[in-house]
């Protein structure tokens, strides 16, 4: 088998590890022997069975708290040592008309998806210049790609991802941290659970709707994701800089 | 392990060096029965010497592959050249080689292979294409405009094959350590690679990797281009 070649010796951070596509990645991650620090807001039962089942640590703490980001990374940087690799996946979601859309909220979104990303590699960055290497995958989204109406907020977050994977893509891959990221299409995840009450319907509803515009004609699966987080954060690609891999059954073609 | 029946057959044009001769041995390795299409041998499990413009050449490979090996699941054409010349110099045998090769190339193998995949609703096709494509280059039009076609091509069948089950992508390297680059390309110097944020050549090995990547493991991935540049385009 020839899957992605991991990092097995320092510690891989996850955000947003304990549902969706974080699970995923944990598990694909796992797989592959890599050893995890689990990251949700808050610590939890579903915290304590995804560590339970890929082994690691529950890192808790909210992306869009510095003081909360800090106090884990160097909790886990002492107890399990270095973080070689980081999965920023951690993301918060509300749909609404953007004048409708409540200030506070908005910016909720805006701080736990794109600030919560700024805070966990400034954060880690000590660990991977430490080690002289690193890998960071960040999870943006299609929505960042091609915008999408009552999602200003989220599509402008994951938008803002786009840029600064680029740009720390050019600026850290000098010292051997190599950045990019991942713009998923529609993914069957609880996510969902939010776009189709938006609309109104059920889930499976809203996803075959999605699949009507998808050429691959369904949405993707979360795994189907993590295989695409995996081979970005491959220890022997080095030449993949701030590039942001489209999973999306072909609905988006070669925007980014 | 699979058993050999079960085992997958793979097509490589220009398998016979550099980006085409890693994606042959990564595929190997991973169990596939890979054919290679090159002007010289290469070293796969069946060698078919011919070019990638000739229809007939390409046509035979393929019968023959499918006989010895079994269904083509997987095609990847790499087969390729790179020269420099300013736009107005471009004769229009350079011109029209540059295209023949690159998306005659393509376009060939998989008009070759396709009907079988659409027959068995599966298969996954890989076109290299290139980072020239997508940011240009002083004195690269000819070369530019072939794989910038690829990439045009790639997203346009990836479109129409998908919900038949078969998935088209590609992988556009930026200036990779091969062949194709003589030893005295001024890709290959100091003052250039310092300009790539991976201050380094990609190697075919990366590359084939992205492609492995694509086959195997990207099953949602479709009509998508993989940068594997060291940063050269970003």
């Amino acid at each position: 088998m020839n899957g992605a070649v991991l990092d097995t010796d320092s510690t891989t951070l996850i955000t947003g590890a304990t549902q969706g596509i974080g699970a995923a990645i944990a598990r694909r991650f796992a797989q592959a022997g890599a050893k995890l620090a689990i990251n949700d807001r808050v610590a939890s039962p579903a915290m304590d069975a995804m560590v339970k089942e890929v082994g690691g640590v529950g890192a808790p703490a909210d992306v869009a708290d510095r003081a909360q980001v800090n106090r884990m990374v160097s909790s886990l940087v002492e107890t399990s040592g270095p973080i070689g690799t980081l999965i920023c996946n951690a993301a918060y979601m509300t749909m609404a008309p953007f004048t409708d859309h409540p200030i506070d909220d908005w910016w909720k979104v805006v701080d736990t998806n794109l600030t919560g990303a700024f805070h966990l590699v400034q954060e880690v960055l000590p660990s991977m210049r430490a080690l002289g290497t690193g890998r960071i995958v960040i999870v943006s989204s299609y929505w960042g790609v091609i915008g999408w109406p009552n999602a200003t907020a989220y599509a402008a977050s994951k938008a803002g991802l786009v840029a600064l994977i680029k740009t720390l893509g050019r600026e850290l891959a000098p010292e051997g941290i190599i950045v990019n990221g991942i713009a998923p299409g529609v993914t069957s995840t609880p996510q969902l659970e939010v776009d189709a009450g938006a609309a109104g319907v059920s889930v499976s509803e809203i996803e075959a709707v999605y699949a009507e515009n998808i050429p691959a004609g369904r949405v993707a699966q979360p795994d189907e994701i993590a295989a695409g987080v995996a081979f970005l954060a491959d220890r022997r690609m080095g030449a993949m800089v701030g590039t942001i891999l489209q999973v999306n059954g072909g609905e988006v073609r070669g925007r980014v | 392990m699979t058993s050999p029946a079960s085992r997958r057959v793979a097509i490589v044009t220009g398998a016979a060096s550099g980006i085409g001769a890693s994606v042959a041995a990564s595929l190997r390795s991973s169990g596939y029965r890979v054919a290679g299409i090159d002007l010289v041998e290469s070293d796969t499990d069946l060698s078919c010497i011919g070019d990638v413009t000739d229809v007939g050449a390409v046509n035979d490979a393929v019968a023959r592959a499918t006989e010895e090996l079994g269904p083509i699941d997987t095609v990847v054409s790499v087969a390729g050249y790179y020269e420099m010349v300013p736009f107005s110099e471009i004769t229009e045998a350079q011109w029209t080689r540059m295209l023949r090769v690159h998306l005659g190339g393509l376009t060939n193998v998989v008009r070759a292979t396709l009907p079988g995949m659409l027959e068995r609703s599966q298969g996954t096709i890989v076109a290299v294409s290139s980072e020239l494509a997508i940011g240009g280059g002083d004195t690269d039009a000819h070369y530019a405009a072939a794989k910038g076609a690829i990439i045009g091509f790639v997203r346009s069948l990836a479109v129409e094959v998908a919900p038949k089950g078969i998935r088209v992508n590609s992988v556009a390297p930026g200036p990779c350590d091969t062949p194709l680059l003589a030893p005295d390309s001024p890709w290959r110097e100091r003052e250039y690679l310092d300009t790539l944020p991976a201050r380094r050549l990609a190697s075919p090995d990366e590359v084939a990797t992205a492609v492995q990547f694509l086959v195997d493991d990207g099953s949602f991935v479709v009509g998508e281009v993989i940068s594997v540049n060291s940063g050269a385009v970003i």
